[in-house]
Order: structure tokens, then C-alpha cells, then sequence
């Protein structure tokens, strides 16, 4: 890449020159809100934010920082939860919140075309009056944006039905650092070529800008079922699950919480969770009403033969939410519980769960910090919440070893490090741990393929080499020592 | 019968990278009618066929791995012992020599699955191949082996370079384990059928097709539509009833959907001998559902939608119609054995991302991603040595 010039008066002035004033922060109060993502334990001020408002603007931005070779930092609305979009020090934030317009809904083709800075559930409100909605929703979908989703592929609670964001985006209006603009994909089932919009869905604002998207909306389910079913042990939940499952039965969202997590979720929200369950199931199914009421006496059939102790059954809108409520709030519960806490998002093979909530605990022991747990249990996507209190020294460091060690037994397991939050700066280590020198070489390869200059969100997703190289302990990847042919640079 | 072959993968990769011999890497050929084969007699054939058996399988995990040459048939009775099914449905072409004999009954690898990217007649509902797609083993151009996602569905750890295998048609690398997702078999199915024209048959679909229906495919063609249900058995029934169409003959519908997506039903049957005189060039077209059907230019008889609309096969010989055609209605068209149209700056991208799979461009694919091949379908032998070096 270009050496980063440090000449951020040029630059500014180049931006000024170009953007009209109201596109434009660079006064502190006006920059602090940038200045982290949704991970907000790492942070940097950045020295000037711009929120354009067209597509053009964002081509004369990009066009100002390849040729000053500013790092560009792409930005949603900031929810993401890996510290994808932390300001680099020398960067230009490149925030697309104020591209905000829903294009068109076009019910007969099924899609939406929206701007990236849309959010997620504003798709789907949109598209309310036709029956149709935008099915992917992630825990943030009330502030997060499309374009964001887009960067992450965002999951949330229905993926094992309905898929992620890869799955549900048809197409992309794509800037790439060069300048290039490019419309991939579209109201179309498939395109010609490489399948570049696959490769840019979850490239974390690496690879392009997305100026546009083009998303897939389903018809509303006629009806849905909500089930809570509490467990004295945490493995005949896990056993439901694969029952379920092993059944053919396809659940619109299956979560699992365990029993600090369960204990929080009550305390704050009242959805009136069994206090004594080791673990709790909430199970959502929709469809039409027939196939509805069978296929909610089938789960429930399983649930009792797992050896639930407690099943309850919500068909009303209310006490669905109210079930959902506590389930949803379990991140600001635990939050209560705890001064601080951290939250991992390792993904496992559902057969792994009860052996690696058993290493879970044992980590918790030798650690001395608790964890709650929150699994996504259909698909296999874990949430051990790690409590610690950042002002007892070096509890920071410990929990963050802790989780460095739980995302380590997730890929023993046959699992990955990061299920839906994405690897940002947070998780750029644990990237040593899945990947070899090899492969981390091709996704640079990749990297520069589609950005030559290399402005594009450096430092993120990617670990170097070196920086694997230097990691203290290093990690033995399924029996092979690590990069026993790295080359020191 | 199960073997990894996958040290002699790399070493003959590896033997090509180091000589800068061209590779060719073929499957059981199901699929060989379907690009040009210009320029790949160039190279020397990497059979993966022998790379195969299945590695792992638990049915309450819903997702298979398999070396790349496994037979789709092994899988397909794997799964279906267990309940399950590719959900993404991928056609079981048969090989076809240039005399338009047909070959033995093989009927492709999963690696000739992921690579040619192909779905099914259920695609707009139970999705594309690439959406199956979890996880990858390949061996790149470097003669390095690779892996990449893994067998969990949710997985954002690095760039998607598994999906990215989807439809390369081999220009990425050598596909040597697959981790493909599954999906229970559905407890009943059953066809209906309709008596409508094109516009009658479209104007259904689209408006079925934002109700809560168990659809899994469309067909439209000769003045009859047929629908495909799929699912949980109330679910059927429940839909059968709403939308009270003819019903087909079971065994006769299953017989119909499969001979549509294994392109043996009549409409295709031309394919197999191209050469033969009074046959048309076959399009296959994806189009938005809603885009406007053909006008007069084209005889309805040379028309087959699929896909609730999404999917159009035109026989026609008249090229800049067709394409004018797919153009005006924000589609894309694709004539079978001829260089899938890709647009210039794309193109570009596609040609560096295959660079930075493949430096020394050893992988010889009918799909030409480099641009100024593809302009140029018979580059002279000094330019190709250039995109070499």
C-alpha cells in the first residue's frame, strides 16, 4: 500500500473542497461518537468523520483518499461488536448513515432496493404492506444498517430457516478503492462469473464500499408458535436439540440459555422463565396454521422425551413476546449482574455443545469468572458472556484469556472463532488459531485483488504473519505446529 | 470407492506451477456441454474423480463432507438413507461426446456441483448451491492446500472463499473436500397442474409466490403450468386444497421434475445433437420474475419458465435478439457451449481474483475470466504466454 501520509491538512482541505460543509465533522464533540463501533472497550479518536449523501460524494471521497493514501474507513451505524469499524489514526471514517432511503419495494419481484444506510428493520416495515419482510435480524436490526449486515453477514435468531445475510442479499452496487463501480447481482437467482457478491458479503468493508443493495423479502409466516421448555441438566437440552433436529423439523429460531443466563434474563425482564432449570429451550415455528399445530405437538413430543421438566406454550402475540423479551434482553441482564463483561461468538458442530460447555466450566473455575451462556442453539452459534470487573487489575487481561481460550476449544471442536460478529481488531489473534500461514496469505492475495491501493479499512480481519508469528503460547492447530515455515519480515 | 488422493493433487499442481504447464481438471464430464471447450485441449487433464468417499455425516448436524470426486449418486442414496437431500437439487447431467452419444450414467461429482454452481427446478425456495456451501479443502494454483469455512452454518472468519468455489468452473484451484449443507426430505410432495398461458401462468406464480405456500418449483411450459409442492404433509395438504389445480399422477410428477432439472425432458433433447439440422441454439436466461415475457419474435413453443418466472429457456437462433432481450428486462442470457457473457470491468476483478488463487495461471477453465480472452476467443499463443508470466 502507500505510505500513509500524515498530512491531514491536505487532506482536509481536498474533502472541503469536494463535500458540501454538512457532510463534514471535525470538531471533537462532533467526532466522539466515532471514535469506537459497538466494541466499545477499543477506541480511537478519529480527526474527521464524512457522512455523504450520495454516491457520487462517495466516489470523490474514495478518489481523494487513494490519491493522498488515506486508509478509508467504511462505517454503518456503528453496532458492530468486533471493532470493524474503529477509526484508524491517519484514516478517514467513511460513514453511510445518511444514505438512508429505501429505493423501491418491488412486491411482484420479491426485493427490496435500498440504500446502505437503511436499517435493517426499516426494510421490513417497509415491506409490511405488501405481506412481505426482510429475514434476517440481527439483535441490533432496530439500529443496525444494511450496509453494515452486509459487511458482517449479519445471522441473528431465524438463520437456520431462513439464512443469513449472504443468503437473503441479491445484489450490490459495489466502489472499489480504485474507483470502479460495479453492479453485481441484482432481482436475479444467479450470475454470471466469479461469485464476487458471496465474497463481499462478510468482508468487513475490506474489499468495496457498498453503495446499494438489492435484498430478497419473504412472504410474513401465516402464523407462529412459541415454545419454553426449562431442563434439570444442560445435555438433555442439548439432546432435544439434536432430537428435533435428527426429526426433520426445521425450527424458524431454537436459542438456548443456561443458568446465570437464565437467573439475569428473569430478574430483568419477567418472561417468566423456571428459575431452577439448568438450562431453558425457547423455540419459535411458523408456517400455516395445519402444518403449525402438528408440527408444535411433534416438538413438543421431543421435548418431553429429552426429559423437559417444564413446557409452556405461547400462541398469542403477547406472551410470545414476553418470552422473547427475556431471551432478548440477555446481554444488558447480564450487563447487571456484572461490572463488565465480554461476549464471544464461537460457532460448534451441536453435537460438541455439552463438551465444550463442560471446558466452558472448567475454565470458568481455573479463571475464577463466571460466564453465562446464550447459544443459538439451531445453528450452532455460541454466546459465553465472560463477567469481570475491568477495575480489579488484571481481570481485563484474564477474561480476555479466557475468551481467547473458549474460541480455542470452539475450533477443536470443528467450530470457527466467529460465528456473526465478525473478526475486526477484536479477534484478529484468535485468527492464528484457525487458519495457517498459507491460507492467511491467500486472503491477502484476495485483499489486494480487489484493492490494490490497499486504502481500504487496513489492519482489520486479517492478521499479518508477523503478528501471528509474535504471539506469546503459541497454538498448536490440529497437531501441526504453527507456521513451521514462516518467514520473519 | 473412497481414496484420497489428495498428495498427488498437490504434487501434480505443484509439478505444473514449477513447468507452467497448463491443467485442465475434470470430473466425470456430466456437465462438459454446457461452456466452449476452446483452448482446454491445451492443457493436461487432473482427473479428480478418483479423489473421493464421504468424510462425515451426522444427520442431526445437516451438513455432509465429501472428497470433491464423490459421485453425486453416492450422496444422494447417503442422504436419502438418512432423510435428507441437497436441498439445492443440482442437475444429474449425463457426459455427452461431441458425436452427441450420450456417455455412461454417471451423473457428476460434488466437486463438479460446486464448481459449475448449478441448481435446481426448487431454487427461488430451498436456494442456490453456493447457499449450501459451508466449507472447502482446495488446492490452489501455488500447489498449496487450503481450508477454508468449515461444517457450522454460521461462520464469518475470513473472506467467503468458500462460496467463491460456487460457479469458478475450476479457475480458483482444485476442489478436494466439500462441507454442503442438507435439509430433511420432504414428508410429502405432490404436483399440480394448470391449463394457462405464459402471462396467466406468470401473473400466478408472482402472486403465489408472496403467499405462505410449500412451493418448490414452477414449470411453464406448452400452455401448462405445473407446481410443484414440497414439505410437511399438512403443509401440502393444506396448499393443495387453496389452489385446487389438476393433480399429476404420483410417480409421474416425480419422473417430470427430474427429467426437467436432468434436462431430459423433450424441450432439451435437442441439446444432445446440436449438430443436427433444423435444431435451435438453446438459452438459458435469468431474468427478474416479473420481467416481461418475449413478444411474437419468439414462437411460444420455444419457451420454458422456470423458477416462478426467474428462469427462461429460449430455443432461438437469432443471438442479438435474445440478448437485446435479457438485456431490456435486467437480465443476463447464456447460450449452452458458448462463453458465459461477463461484464468488462468484472471481468477485471475476476481476473485478479483468479491471479491471487492461480499466479501462473495453470488452470485452464471454459470460463475465461481474463478480459481480453474473452474478447478475443483465439488469443495468439504470446499473449497467453504474457497472462502466464
Amino acid at each position: 500500500m502507500n505510505p500513509i501520509t500524515k498530512n491531514h491538512t491536505a487532506v482536509l482541505q481536498h474533502l472541503q473542497r469536494t463535500l458540501p460543509a454538512e457532510c463534514l465533522i471535525t470538531d471533537g464533540a462532533g467526532l466522539r461518537p466515532y471514535e469506537t463501533d459497538g466494541l466499545t472497550a477499543i477506541r480511537e479518536m478519529p480527526w474527521v468523520v464524512v457522512l455523504p449523501e450520495t454516491e457520487a460524494q462517495v466516489v470523490d471521497v474514495m478518489a481523494i483518499c487513494r490519491q493522498h493514501g488515506v486508509p478509508v474507513i467504511p462505517r454503518g451505524a456503528g453496532t458492530g461488536l468486533s471493532g470493524g469499524a474503529r477509526p484508524h489514526k491517519d484514516g478517514v471514517v467513511l460513514g453511510l448513515s445518511k444514505m438512508n432511503k429505501i429505493l423501491s419495494i418491488d412486491p411482484d419481484n420479491r426485493v427490496a432496493h435500498v440504500q446502505p444506510g437503511v436499517r435493517n428493520l426499516a426494510i421490513s416495515n417497509a415491506a409490511k404492506p405488501h405481506g412481505l419482510y426482510y429475514a434476517p435480524d440481527p439483535s441490533s436490526q432496530i439500529a443496525c444498517s444494511i450496509g453494515g449486515n452486509v459487511a458482517e453477514n449479519a445471522g441473528g435468531v431465524h438463520c437456520l430457516k431462513y439464512g443469513l445475510t449472504v443468503h437473503n442479499v441479491l445484489g450490490v452496487r459495489v466502489l472499489t478503492s480504485d474507483g470502479d463501480v460495479m453492479e453485481i447481482g441484482g432481482a436475479l437467482y444467479d450470475n454470471p462469473g466469479l461469485d464476487m457478491l458471496a465474497l463481499l458479503c462478510g468482508s468487513e468493508g475490506m474489499l468495496g464500499i457498498v453503495t446499494q443493495v438489492t435484498v430478497a423479502l419473504l412472504p410474513e409466516p401465516e402464523k407462529k408458535s412459541v415454545i419454553l421448555a426449562g431442563f434439570k441438566q444442560v445435555t438433555d437440552a442439548g439432546n432435544a436439540v439434536a432430537s428435533i433436529i435428527g426429526a426433520g423439523i426445521i425450527p424458524a429460531g431454537m436459542e438456548m440459555m443456561d443458568k446465570l443466563a437464565v437467573q439475569a434474563a428473569e430478574q430483568f425482564a419477567h418472561a417468566g422463565y423456571p428459575l431452577d432449570a439448568a438450562a431453558i429451550l425457547i423455540i419459535e415455528l411458523d408456517g400455516a396454521e395445519a402444518e403449525l399445530s402438528a408440527v408444535t405437538a411433534q416438538v413438543i413430543d421431543h421435548l418431553n422425551a429429552s426429559g423437559a421438566y417444564q413446557i409452556d406454550q405461547a400462541d398469542d402475540a403477547e406472551t410470545q413476546a414476553r418470552l422473547w423479551k427475556g431471551r432478548k434482553s440477555a446481554f444488558p441482564a447480564v450487563g447487571r449482574l456484572s461490572p463488565d463483561y465480554i461476549c464471544m461468538d464461537g460457532t460448534i458442530p451441536r453435537h460438541q455443545l455439552a463438551h465444550v460447555l463442560t471446558q466452558i466450566d472448567e475454565l470458568s473455575e481455573r479463571f475464577g469468572l463466571a460466564v453465562a451462556n446464550v447459544f443459538h442453539a439451531a445453528d450452532g452459534n455460541l454466546h459465553p458472556l465472560i463477567l469481570f470487573d475491568a477495575n480489579v487489575p488484571g481481570q481485563t487481561d484474564q477474561a480476555m484469556a479466557m475468551g481467547g481460550e473458549i474460541l480455542q476449544c470452539c475450533v477443536a471442536a470443528g467450530g470457527t472463532v466467529t460465528g456473526e460478529h465478525g473478526i475486526g481488531v477484536e479477534k484478529l489473534d484468535t485468527m492464528c488459531v484457525q487458519f495457517t500461514s498459507d491460507e492467511l496469505d491467500q486472503f491477502f492475495r484476495i485483499k489486494d485483488a480487489m484493492d490494490p491501493s490497499g486504502v481500504l479499512n487496513p489492519g482489520k480481519g486479517i492478521p499479518t504473519l508477523t503478528r501471528c508469528g509474535e504471539l506469546g503460547g503459541m497454538h498448536v492447530h490440529k497437531g501441526r505446529l504453527p507456521f513451521p515455515e514462516l518467514e520473519r519480515f | 470407492m473412497a481414496a484420497d488422493l489428495s498428495a498427488q493433487m498437490i504434487s501434480s499442481v505443484k509439478d505444473a506451477y514449477a513447468s507452467g504447464q497448463s491443467l485442465v481438471i475434470s470430473g466425470q464430464g456430466s456437465k462438459g456441454a454446457w461452456l466452449p471447450d476452446a483452448e482446454m485441449s491445451a492443457g493436461g487433464t487432473l482427473d479428480v474423480t478418483g479423489h473421493s468417499g464421504i468424510q462425515a455425516y451426522q444427520p442431526e448436524e445437516l451438513v455432509i463432507t465429501a472428497r470433491a470426486g464423490t459421485s453425486l449418486e453416492e450422496i444422494n442414496a447417503m442422504l436419502a438413507a438418512e432423510g435428507q437431500m441437497l436441498a439445492c437439487d443440482p442437475p444429474r447431467f449425463q457426459p455427452t461426446q461431441a458425436d452427441g452419444v450420450v456417455g455412461d450414467n454417471a451423473s457428476g461429482t460434488l466437486g463438479g456441483v460446486v464448481a459449475t454452481g448449478l441448481s435446481g427446478p426448487g431454487r427461488p425456495w430451498s436456494g442456490a448451491v453456493r447457499d449450501a456451501i459451508l466449507g472447502v479443502e482446495l488446492v490452489n494454483g501455488k500447489g498449496e492446500y487450503l481450508k477454508f469455512g468449515g461444517q457450522v452454518m454460521k461462520n464469518v472468519a475470513g473472506y467467503d472463499v468458500s462460496r467463491l468455489q460456487a460457479g469458478a468452473w475450476g479457475n480458483l484451484g482444485v476442489l478436494a473436500s466439500i462441507s454442503i449443507r442438507v435439509h430433511p426430505t420432504w414428508q410429502d410432495q405432490c404436483t399440480l397442474v394448470f391449463q394457462l398461458s405464459a402471462e396467466q401462468a406468470q401473473q400466478k406464480c408472482l402472486l403465489l409466490a408472496q403467499q405462505n405456500l410449500p412451493l418448490q418449483g414452477t414449470c411453464w411450459q406448452d400452455g401448462v403450468l405445473s407446481l410443484r409442492l414440497g414439505g410437511h404433509a399438512s403443509g401440502v395438504a393444506g396448499a393443495k386444497l387453496a389452489l385446487s389445480g389438476q393433480v399429476m399422477q404420483g410417480g409421474t410428477d416425480l419422473e417430470f421434475w427430474a427429467n426437467l432439472r436432468d434436462h431430459k425432458a423433450d424441450f432439451f433433447q435437442q441439446e444432445l445433437f446440436p449438430q443436427t439440422p433444423g435444431t435451435k441454439k438453446i438459452w438459458r436466461l435469468v431474468v427478474p420474475s416479473a420481467a416481461p415475457l418475449p413478444g411474437n419474435w419468439l414462437s411460444a413453443d420455444d419457451l420454458l419458465i422456470e423458477w416462478g418466472g426467474g428462469l427462461r429457456w429460449l430455443r432461438h437462433d437469432d443471438d442479438a435478439a435474445v440478448v437485446a432481450y435479457a438485456k431490456s428486462v435486467g437480465g443476463w442470457c447464456w447460450a449452452k457451449g458458448e462463453q458465459m457473457p461477463i461484464d468488462v470491468v468484472q471481468a477485471r476483478y475476476m481476473n485478479e481474483l483468479k491471479r491471487a488463487f492461480d499466479p501462473k495461471n495453470i488452470f485452464l477453465s471454459p470460463m475465461v475470466l481474463n478480459q481480453s480472452l474473452h474478447t478475443n476467443p483465439q488469443p495468439n499463443p504470446q499473449e497467453r504466454q504474457q497472462h502466464a508470466d
